[in-house]
């Protein structure tokens, strides 16, 4: 069972109080009209499916209730960071600060 | 005292004697023996019989690494359990086991015969022989294959059982209890952490119990450990190491008591997470593979040694050694110091340390170097030995009651490679150790490959002047599996060592390959013509001993299995005999009959109720969201397809809920209780979901809006009042609210109070009657019910459950999201078009709806079904056709989703979705079932009270 | 009116007693300004009761039974739960051995010292889970979970 660093409680904390989200930083059209069908497509479907690094999102649904994003590594299943919701997507690993950005 | 007891050594009691039953047969041991040690204690070496080819086995090891003697212990109706190693059994009296995979008995099994047949069964038989017909396999090879084969009997009665479990947090955890693992105790005793010991083993010590000149250290490094808290816990077996620390282990409580005096549970799991993981589950001895090396007596060495020094047991009278490792030496001279006759020891090494030899020939021992064993005779028991010079055809022939195998030892390794741990071959022990580094785990001890029992050879099988494919050499004994069958699966073209394991399936099962791994992977190395490193070890997986389902479910079974969430209401369903069904994990009453009626009868009554007077219904288990703070319209306007803005105070509003790909999620009706709060219910099944979901959104889209949301599902106890006299029965009990229709007219909502408490009015029907929905603070939600029970009664106020829900809401042609959509129904689909806001620029699953698919003029779309006969009922689920008896593959146009009798119409009514549906409503259809084809009508998905008159009751 | 699942007998067991806590005045607190209110995992008291702190922007509170809707000054949502939750005292010298049975926190002082709060899971059912004493806990959950929860710490006290 993994340990998941929740960054709003900031400590880790069992797996079985998280929910998986999906992959991070698709953001929601502004306006989804002035998306052509095939951009709405991409939108809806088109996901990385990363071998490796991934950035995702997971509820800590079981505990302070929010969501956040993750590096997690798909292959050995272990997480790189989280980070609070709304802050930038990271860079390389050697290039982290470790920054969440403030937000509360 | 049996003739195979040495007085005076052991750490067993033989003053105090436990009797017990082998195979039907009286027995007697003594206080501290395994059941093993026991019968070899009395004289038996045979304990099962194998796996495939049910050849007479012994026992092979003194512990979990026993792949031979599994047997099904019985302590009660409900406590069998099968494939129990005998060595891991404590003998306590009335202990009753029974070897298994015989028939009809031990001594004489007709199973063996496969053995005479033995050509027949090669390496993957299973997937080369029965394969055709493949009718036969499920009538005729399986069967039969089941009869013949596997392990152990299953239970058929219920475990009576209790299993526990719970977490354990420490900043040091060592599993292994042996000379390593104590020392890691020892020095992290002082920190002040947290550091818990823990060894499967009934006593800790490890290989140390079989050495009694560490006895006295032992004593005092567990009393230090005790004085310095470390938590120490025996019987306790660490069955897999997982991510971060984490590791699951069983600790047995009551299996080794005799059935009358256990109490309390059987076993307990324990969930460790631990800062540090320090693995000391030291090293198995590794069997030699030559022919016939699994008669029974033929042996590991340690386990000789084991049994001498911890159960004071002699393996044997005449011993003979197989030994390409100098660690069978100390063995040997070990049981000849014991007084037990050594009848050589035969060492496939031609130079060999010279103080062996000098203690070797001190003890008067016959030592041939540079020869093996080819050979084992006996029918049921070995009874002697053939061995060759190496290259040589001059055989002889040596009496002997046992013979002893050293072949070196292999790191205990499965927990390392559990938590993803790389290997490293170590040429010199002839293993795979580890390597490298894991997060929070080390390896230390005979685990890290920290062995000093002197040198070794390690090969393949041992050489032999015959023709390997003229004999058995065994590999694994658990699952027989032979070196000629891993040389025959690469000669069939298998080259992974994984695909090896699993044609073979060698290291399969619950031995995990402890015994047979390395040989196997030495045996196919080989054959393939490569190094061992360069073939690679196959994964070990957890369990690492096989593990009761009971210690993995825990308390989850009966009422616990999981909770059975009951509404306030549900004590009073109950008492007045209601049949409940489950939703989600709701308890739900579904009727209520009364005398003999059956379902049938109670709905038809219920409904009738419900039409002509008033029901009343326990709504609670309805989610329900509490939307509150400013941009609480807003949050709603963006979250649903209708429009919020506008509705006013006091109002309700049909919302309706798609995702994002323009699909009905959800559906409810929602109150707007003031400016920035709305009550939001949802579908019993999708509350959290939509909880999820909106929060979702909330605070990752749009976490500028003010709004908050709160699940007040439980908060609300939900009673429904529904029929023409329901007004009838809450007006004398409401205070502070106008019912009449004026002042709250269908979908009108208001607070004030009932019975004296707080009450939420929601003027509202899921049936096409005037209704109302009463919502009431939980703690209340019982008495409120019970008072308009009472005062219903004059107007024959009728109880009604979930089943004539569905009916009056089919009549209606009202919509259960999950029933009649299945996640591919847009809001045009399900006819319910008029809830989308034409006018809104988004909403959640707006911009899907434009998608060129969801405009396609023949999309499955929600209509009625009236058969012909209205007497008969479609099944839910059923296909619809366009053309009766079509050629195959006939084209299916749609699905039955509801379907009752209604007793309002006194006939047979149904919703469906139909391809290009509503363009279909008076056309024929066909719905063919087993018995006949059915025709239907296609109508509009509204049965009853088309005109709506009846909702003002 | 009376609450009929609050009527069982308190389940006591060497080192451990388990018991319903009275009813009380309980409201989900949310804001983005959290003066005067504890920080996150945090308890304080409030209003005559306490604030536990369970999200960034979330408070529970619970308020003697009979107790007004606070009065609370900035941008906030509050709603009702007061029979939405049901509470549970878990006290003895063996209350956090025994909860550790179903719940996969650390519940040793040094990590979850008195006056923490936290949602999390006791065998898969949501509580809140607040530590009152050394060697006392309330746990909340919802009603229609409180029998089961109930049942499971009664049956692991006698297992423990």
């Amino acid at each position: 069972m993994l340990l998941i660093h929740c960054p709003y409680c900031d400590e880790p904390r069992p797996e079985i109080e998280f929910g998986y989200a999906g992959e991070a930083h698709i953001a929601r059209p502004i306006n989804p009209d002035d998306l052509s069908d095939a951009e709405w497509e991409t939108y809806l479907f088109v996901r990385t499916n990363a071998r490796g690094r991934h950035f995702e999102r997971w509820r800590h649904v079981h505990g302070c209730g929010r969501f956040f994003n993750a590096v997690r590594d798909t292959v050995t299943d272990t997480f790189e960071r989280t980070y609070k919701a709304g802050v930038a997507r990271p860079g390389e690993a050697d290039s982290w600060t470790g920054d969440t950005g403030g937000i509360v | 005292m049996s003739a195979f007891r040495l007085p005076g050594r052991g750490r067993i009691d033989v003053a105090r004697p436990v009797a017990f039953r082998f195979d039907g047969k009286a027995m007697t041991g003594a206080a501290g023996d395994t059941l093993a040690s026991a019968l070899l204690a009395n004289g038996v070496h045979l304990v099962g019989r194998s796996f495939k080819y049910h050849r007479p086995r012994g026992l092979l090891g003194a512990g979990v690494e026993e792949p031979n003697a599994l047997m099904g212990v019985d302590r009660g109706p409900g406590r069998h359990t099968a494939n129990v190693r005998a060595t891991t059994i404590e003998l306590h009296d009335d202990l009753t086991v029974e070897t298994q995979n015989r028939w009809p008995s031990l001594g004489f099994d007709l199973g063996a015969a496969t053995n005479l047949l033995s050509p027949l069964f090669p390496a993957g038989f299973y997937n080369k022989t029965f394969m055709w017909p493949r009718s036969a396999w499920e009538t005729l090879y399986e069967p039969a294959i089941r009869r013949m084969a596997g392990l152990g009997k299953a239970p058929h009665a219920i475990d009576p059982d209790r299993y526990t479990a719970r977490h354990d947090f420490v900043d040091l955890l060592i599993v292994g209890a042996g000379r390593a693992g104590i020392e890691a105790a020892l020095a992290a005793s002082a920190s002040g952490e947290r550091v818990m010991l823990i060894d499967e083993q009934p006593e800790l010590g490890g290989k140390l119990l079989a050495n009694p000149a560490r006895w006295d250290w032992l004593a005092g490094a567990l009393t230090r450990l005790d004085d310095a808290g470390v938590v120490c816990l025996s019987r306790t077996t660490a069955i897999g190491l997982y991510h971060d620390g984490f590791v699951g282990a069983v600790e047995r409580l009551t299996d080794h008591l005799p059935p009358a005096t256990a109490t309390g549970p059987r076993e307990r799991l324990h969930r460790i997470r631990a800062a540090r993981i320090v693995l000391a589950t030291g090293a198995i001895e590794r069997p030699l593979v030559f022919a016939d090396n699994d008669r029974p007596g033929v042996m590991l060495a340690s386990a000789a040694r084991t049994y001498l020094h911890r159960y004071g047991v002699a393996v044997g009278k005449r011993v003979a050694l197989m030994v390409t490792h100098d660690s069978g030496y100390q063995v040997a001279f070990d049981l000849a110091e014991a007084g037990i006759g050594i009848a050589a020891i035969v060492d496939s090494r031609p130079d060999l340390d010279p103080s062996l030899k000098a203690r070797a020939s001190d003890l008067g021992l016959e030592l041939i170097p540079h020869a093996v064993v080819i050979g084992t005779h006996g029918a049921k028991a070995v009874t002697g030995i053939t061995l060759a010079p190496l290259g040589s055809r001059q055989v002889r022939k040596i009496a002997c009651d046992a013979l002893l195998m050293a072949g070196g030892w292999t790191p205990t390794v499965h927990l390392w490679s559990h938590g993803k741990g790389k290997l490293g071959w170590d040429e010199a022990l002839g293993a795979f150790v580890p390597e490298g580094e894991m997060d929070r785990v080390t390896c230390t001890g005979a685990c890290a490959g920290a062995i000093d029992p002197g040198h070794g050879v390690h090969a393949e099988a041992l050489w032999s002047p015959r023709d390997p494919a003229s004999f058995k050499a065994f590999v694994d004994l658990q699952n027989d599996v032979t070196a000629r069958d891993i040389r025959l699966a690469v000669r069939e073209g298998f080259r992974s060592i994984e695909h090896i394991k699993r044609y073979t399936t060698n290291g399969m099962a619950t031995d995990q390959g402890k015994t047979s791994n390395l040989n196997g992977l030495q045996v196919a190395a080989g054959a393939l013509g490569n190094t061992a490193p360069q073939v690679g070890l196959t994964t070990f997986r957890p369990p690492y001993t096989p593990t009761t389902f009971g210690a993995l479910a825990g308390s989850a079974k009966d009422a616990l299995f999981q909770p059975t969430r009951k509404t306030v209401i549900d004590s009073w369903a109950h008492a007045q005999g209601a049949v409940f069904e489950n939703v989600a994990q709701w308890r739900r009453a579904r009727y209520f009959p009364r005398a003999s009626e059956d379902m049938d009868a109670a709905v038809a009554r219920e409904c009738r109720a419900v039409r002509t007077g008033v029901g009343m219904f326990d709504a609670s288990t309805l989610g329900k969201i509490e939307v509150v703070g400013p941009d609480a319209a807003e949050f709603l306007n963006r979250m649903y397809t209708n429009p919020w803005k506008a509705l006013a105070p006091g109002r309700c509003r049909y919302g309706l809920l798609l995702g994002e790909d323009g699909f009905i999620r959800d559906d409810g009706v929602a109150a707007r209780l003031a400016d920035d709060r709305f009550h939001v219910t949802t579908t019993t099944g999708g509350a959290a979901r939509v909880l999820g979901m909106m929060e979702d959104y909330l605070q990752t889209e749009w976490p500028d809006l003010d709004v908050w949301l709160t699940s007040t599902t439980e908060q609300y106890a939900v009673i429904a009042l529904q029929g023409p006299r329901a007004r009838d029965v809450i007006a004398p009990h409401v205070e502070g609210v106008d019912l009449s229709p004026e002042a709250l007219p269908h979908m009108a909502y208001a607070e004030g109070r009932i019975c004296g408490v707080p009450m939420r009015l929601f003027r509202v029907s899921f049936t096409g009657e005037l209704g109302f929905e009463v919502n009431v603070p939980a703690g209340h939600g019982l008495a409120v019910w019970e008072a308009l029970w009472a005062e219903g009664q004059r107007h024959g106020i009728t109880a009604y459950g979930t089943e004539t829900m569905h009916v009056l809401r089919a009549e209606k042609g009202y919509i259960i999201v999950g029933q009649d959509s299945d996640g591919t129904l847009t809001p045009d689909d399900a006819g319910i078009g008029w809830a989308v806001g034409k006018k809104k620029l988004d909403f959640v699953g707006r911009r899907s709806l434009a998608r060129p698919d969801m405009l396609l003029p023949d999309r499955k779309q929600l209509v009625g079904l009236l058969t012909d006969d209205p007497h008969y009922v479609l099944e839910e689920g059923a296909q619809i056709v366009d053309v009766p008896n079509a050629p195959v593959p006939v084209p299916m146009i749609g699905h039955v989703t509801s379907s009752y009798h209604s007793p309002t119409l006194g006939r047979s009514i149904a919703l469906a979705v139909v391809a290009g549906g509503r363009a279909r409503i008076g056309e024929t259809l066909f719905v063919p079932m087993a018995d006949k084809t059915h025709r239907v009508t296609v109508s509009e998905p509204l049965f009853y009270d088309r005109e709506g008159a009846r909702l003002d009751g | 009116m009376a609450d009929a699942l609050l009527a069982d007998e308190p389940v006591v067991r060497d080192g451990i007693a388990i018991a319903w806590t009275p009813p009380a005045v309980r409201y989900s607190l949310r804001t983005r300004v959290p003066s005067g209110l504890p920080r996150l995992l945090a308890s304080a008291r409030f209003a005559d009761g306490h604030a536990l702190a369970l999200g960034p922007d979330e408070w529970l509170l619970i308020l003697p039974d009979g107790a007004q809707p606070p009065t609370i000054a900035p941008l906030h949502a509050l709603t009702d739960i007061g029979h939405r939750n049901v509470g549970l005292t878990v006290a003895g010298d063996r209350a956090a051995a025994l909860i550790q049975c179903g719940c996969a926190l650390d519940l040793s002082l040094a990590t979850f010292p008195p006056g923490k709060v936290t949602r999390t899971l006791y065998d898969g059912v949501e509580i809140v889970l607040w530590r009152t004493g050394e060697a006392e806990f309330r746990i909340e959950t919802w009603r229609s979970f409180a029998a089961y929860l109930h049942a499971a710490l009664a049956l692991a006290a006698d297992d423990l």
